[in-house]
């Protein structure tokens, strides 16, 4: 049974995870923590552009969204942590369903457009009332490590645990959802949405859950995000944050779960790793923080020319290579055309279509 | 009364900087029908080789001239290298690569020039240009942004219409295995078209930057609204994406002036998602017929 | 000299997407002549169009012209050899008008005065363009996009002419007149045409010699005459 097994290997990776967590340093848990939240971020994103072939620009603000709903609620109700996960993702998946409802119609580059304004539009928001928000300075957010299991109970490997297992339970969700009729039906709104309204399936709506559970995930990690760190403004969730995403997301592998972690580990660990080294070699701060920005570009073009299906797709490949199985068709978007004797064919199984052949450009 | 006219006057001058970006972006998207994410961001990078020619030979027009030539190779070298192969892929390959790009050529300015607000020399001065004795609320660069934009809208549209060059522009863009069949080397059509891009692209980081400063991400809001104004024209019209510009500079003007400059892009927000949802060919697109 | 201004094709393996459209496939178009390439949907005559013009390479086997070998090249290459490829649907451009249209037919091989003067004679040859040339082409009929494609090849003055099915979709009184005009471009200008039809009957009334592909394969390769008076071939084949 597929939960079974998803449950299985949740516990197992939980018990690795906890091992670690104790041999490991504060800093160390910290940014188990860390990737713990971008795990959840890419995962979601991820599944809304590998499986359901939508694209989003704008899943900071998503993150945003959960991150200040979990400060509000924390600050002004007290609400245990327990509870204020939840409730955080519930509220981004609200604020996912007006998205995706609004971009159910649009495609591709007008529906990138649109989000991309999302991502650089909603921090202004928390400036504009400050009263509620904070303004630009914010609101700090404190976690309390709980007395069960003592004073002297690093408080970062509490969060490295928190983070953790709610990453084990959106993963498992998501691994459930992606194998489901549901999961199968987005992959056919991908592949054809044509094809697939003409079978029956309700293209919006496939549409917009897509966008509930993305924004959903993108929510419990932004409230993950405003424990870890311990602070929620609108500087952290710049447009550089849902590209980090985007980043993380087509290099691990778009559309598979494991392909988030490796999203989420380039993410948190390869920056202050390169940016160390490029000090250490004499460029100034500046610079040398400029470097991890400039690799993401190259890796997502490089990614996109090269690799389109990510380290995960590359390791696929690799153990099919080894084990000398015939090919599965991973069917993850941006996969290439067959090769060979082609030097334009105008029948081929992709063609951008001439201009006259369509009426409304940007939506179904 | 006063301010009404002031609001709309700036609006324009900063509607024809969005019109420039909405004009490069149409370009690309009619040639390749792909949305250029690194428009921006190219035009960040040209204003600084601009920057850096006026601080060596001191002059204005020097720095000018170089930044739309640095413009008109980018356009090409980028089209040539890193586009042309997913011109033929899904849509997210582009969108992918493009964003990329954004994100590449920022970090390499911020490489290269670092990150502080440089300050942006204008063409020509700033003070306030009355009417008589009615301040009008824009300068005499104003003028020289709005009239730039006009003088290189024309241009292109003498180029497409009077020449063969444009001729080929345009047959590619319509219908590239017609094109093709008839003789037409579409690549290279392709690439000019991106060049040409890069060249309008350039302009508006002249133009704008004064007013933002210049530094890595300086562009990527007026990027967001230039997308916007070729939305709400059509990004299939470059009238549209002239008249895009101004509408939107205006409008925009008006909550800035008249609600408070934080609301400008969440109302650049709603704007654009009110013209995605009612009428998403946007003003000037043209309901093509279909196919026989 | 046998050779001389002749399309050569000779033992062809095309197709794409993994499957070879054409499997061994040779003619020859001789000089002033019409051939057309007859048989039923699917037996590869679009792929042969589009292996001669340059848009699928072939896996084996050589296309020339005039004894220039023109395997393999670029489409835009193959069209300045002279192989002017009219394909089927009609690929108007129809944002364009029907001037328009023509000057891009024209626009590798003549200066500006060329263009004029190419301009001019396919006015004079073909009246019914001159009368719409500042329409937009979307809004001719079917039977006026075809005579604006086959008129807007003709602008660059090619050896060889590829036809698609000219016929697809129009009135068989608008076929009558397409074919008529094709054998009058053979007679008047010694063009030399392959013409791929799967209304055979018509196609095999103007053509000098008939080719029937069958799966890929070439079955028959016979005097255009003969062909149409073989009764069991004609049923077998083109089924009439």
């Amino acid at each position: 049974m597929t939960l079974l097994r998803h449950l299985v290997a949740a516990v197992v990776a939980g018990a690795v995870i906890w091992a670690a967590s104790v041999q490991l340093n504060a800093f160390r848990d910290f940014q188990m923590a860390e990737i713990a939240v971008y795990v959840v971020a890419i995962a979601g994103l991820s599944m809304l552009i590998g499986l359901s072939g939508q694209i989003s620009l704008g899943h900071g603000a998503f993150m945003a969204v959960g991150a200040y709903t979990a400060a509000l609620l924390m600050l002004h109700l007290n609400w245990p942590l327990w509870a204020v996960f939840p409730a955080s993702a519930v509220v981004t998946a609200a604020a996912g369903a007006v998205v995706g409802l609004a971009a159910a119609r649009l495609h591709g580059p007008y529906l990138a457009g649109a989000t991309l304004m999302l991502a650089v539009a909603l921090p202004s928001l928390a400036v504009q009332f400050p009263g509620v928000f904070g303004g630009d300075q914010g609101l700090s957010v404190t976690v309390t490590t709980p007395a069960a299991l003592g004073a002297t109970f690093p408080p970062t490997r509490w969060l490295a645990w928190v983070c953790s297992l709610a990453a084990l339970i959106t993963l498992v969700i998501l691994a459930n959802l992606a194998r489901s009729k549901v999961g199968r039906d987005w992959r056919a709104i991908r592949d054809d949405p044509v094809a697939a309204a003409l079978a029956g399936l309700n293209v919006a709506r496939l549409r917009v859950l897509a966008f509930i559970v993305s924004a959903a995930c993108a929510g419990l990690a932004g409230a993950m995000l405003a424990i870890t760190t311990s602070l929620v403004s609108p500087g952290s969730f710049t447009l550089s944050l849902s590209i980090a995403l985007l980043a993380g997301a087509v290099l691990g592998g778009l559309g598979t779960l494991i392909g988030a972690l490796w999203g989420a580990l380039v993410i948190v660990l390869v920056p202050t790793y390169v940016t160390d080294v490029a000090t250490s070699h004499g460029f100034s701060g500046g610079v040398a923080a400029n470097i991890p920005i400039a690799a993401y570009g190259v890796v997502l073009i490089v990614v996109m020319l090269l690799f389109p299906h990510g380290i995960q797709g590359g390791l696929r490949r690799l153990a099919r290579l080894l084990l000398s199985t015939p090919p599965a068709r991973l069917g993850s978007p941006g996969q290439r055309q067959p090769a060979g004797e082609l030097t334009e064919d105008p029948n081929a199984p992709y063609r951008r279509p001439p201009v006259s052949e369509h009426q409304e450009e940007g939506t179904s | 009364m006063t301010e009404f006219l002031q609001f709309t006057l700036g609006g324009i001058s900063f509607g024809m900087v969005y019109a420039a970006i909405a004009l490069s972006l149409v370009l690309i998207w009619r040639g390749t029908r792909i949305l250029n994410y690194s428009q921006g961001a190219m035009a960040v990078l040209t204003s600084y080789i601009a920057l850096t020619v006026i601080n060596h030979t001191g002059s204005y027009w020097e720095g000018f001239v170089v930044a739309l030539a640095a413009g008109l190779v980018l356009g090409a070298l980028i089209e040539r290298t890193v586009i042309r192969p997913v011109e033929n892929r899904p849509p997210l390959n582009a969108v992918v690569v493009t964003i990329g790009l954004l994100v590449l050529i920022e970090g390499i300015a911020g490489i290269i020039y670092g990150g502080q607000y440089r300050s942006f020399p204008t063409a020509f001065s700033i003070t306030g240009l009355h009417a008589g004795s009615v301040p009008l609320g824009i300068s005499r660069n104003d003028v020289f942004v709005a009239g730039a934009v006009l003088v290189v809208a024309l241009a292109l549209a003498a180029l497409f219409r009077f020449t063969a060059t444009g001729l080929r522009l345009r047959a590619a863009a319509f219908n590239p295995y017609a094109s093709r069949l008839l003789g037409v080397r579409v690549g290279r059509v392709l690439t000019l078209g991106w060049a040409l891009a890069g060249l309008i692209g350039a302009l508006a980081g002249l133009l704008v930057s004064p007013n933002t400063f210049l530094y890595p991400s300086s562009m990527d809001s007026i990027f967001v609204l230039g997308f916007t104004a070729a939305v709400i024209g059509g990004l299939d019209s470059p009238v549209g994406a002239i008249v895009g510009g101004l509408i939107l500079g205006v409008v925009l003007n008006y909550v800035g002036g008249y609600l408070g400059s934080n609301l400008v892009s969440i109302f650049g927000l709603i704007a654009l998602m009110a013209v995605l949802l009612i009428r998403p060919s946007g003003l000037f697109s043209v309901t093509r017929e279909r196919r026989v | 000299m046998p050779d001389q201004a002749a399309l050569v094709v000779e033992h062809i393996e095309s197709g794409y997407g993994g499957v070879m459209a054409l499997r061994d496939v040779s003619i020859r178009a001789n000089p002033g002549t019409i051939t057309a390439v007859l048989g039923a949907n699917g037996a590869g005559k679009t792929t042969l169009l589009a292996t001669i013009s340059g848009f699928v390479r072939p896996r084996q086997g050589r296309v020339a012209l005039d004894g220039t070998d023109l395997t393999r090249r670029a489409p835009e290459q193959i069209v300045r050899a002279g192989v002017a490829h009219v394909p089927e649907g009609q690929a108007v451009i129809t944002e364009l008008t029907v001037e328009e249209n023509l000057r891009v037919g024209g626009l590798w091989r003549h200066g500006p005065q060329g263009r004029a003067a190419a301009l001019a004679d396919a006015y004079q040859r073909f009246p019914i363009l001159a009368t719409a040339r500042h329409r937009s082409a979307g809004t001719l009929s079917g039977g006026e996009r075809q005579i604006l494609v086959i008129a807007r090849a003709l602008m660059a003055s090619p050896k060889v002419l590829l036809l698609d099915e000219p016929s697809l979709g129009l009135a068989p009184r608008i076929v009558a007149q397409v074919m008529s005009l094709i054998q009058r471009l053979r007679d008047e200008s010694g063009l030399t045409v392959v013409l791929v039809e799967q209304n055979a009957r018509s196609a095999l009334a103007i053509a000098d010699v008939g080719v029937v592909l069958n799966v890929g394969r070439v079955v028959v390769t016979e005097d255009a005459a003969a062909l149409a008076a073989d009764e069991a071939l004609r049923k077998h084949y083109l089924g009439f």
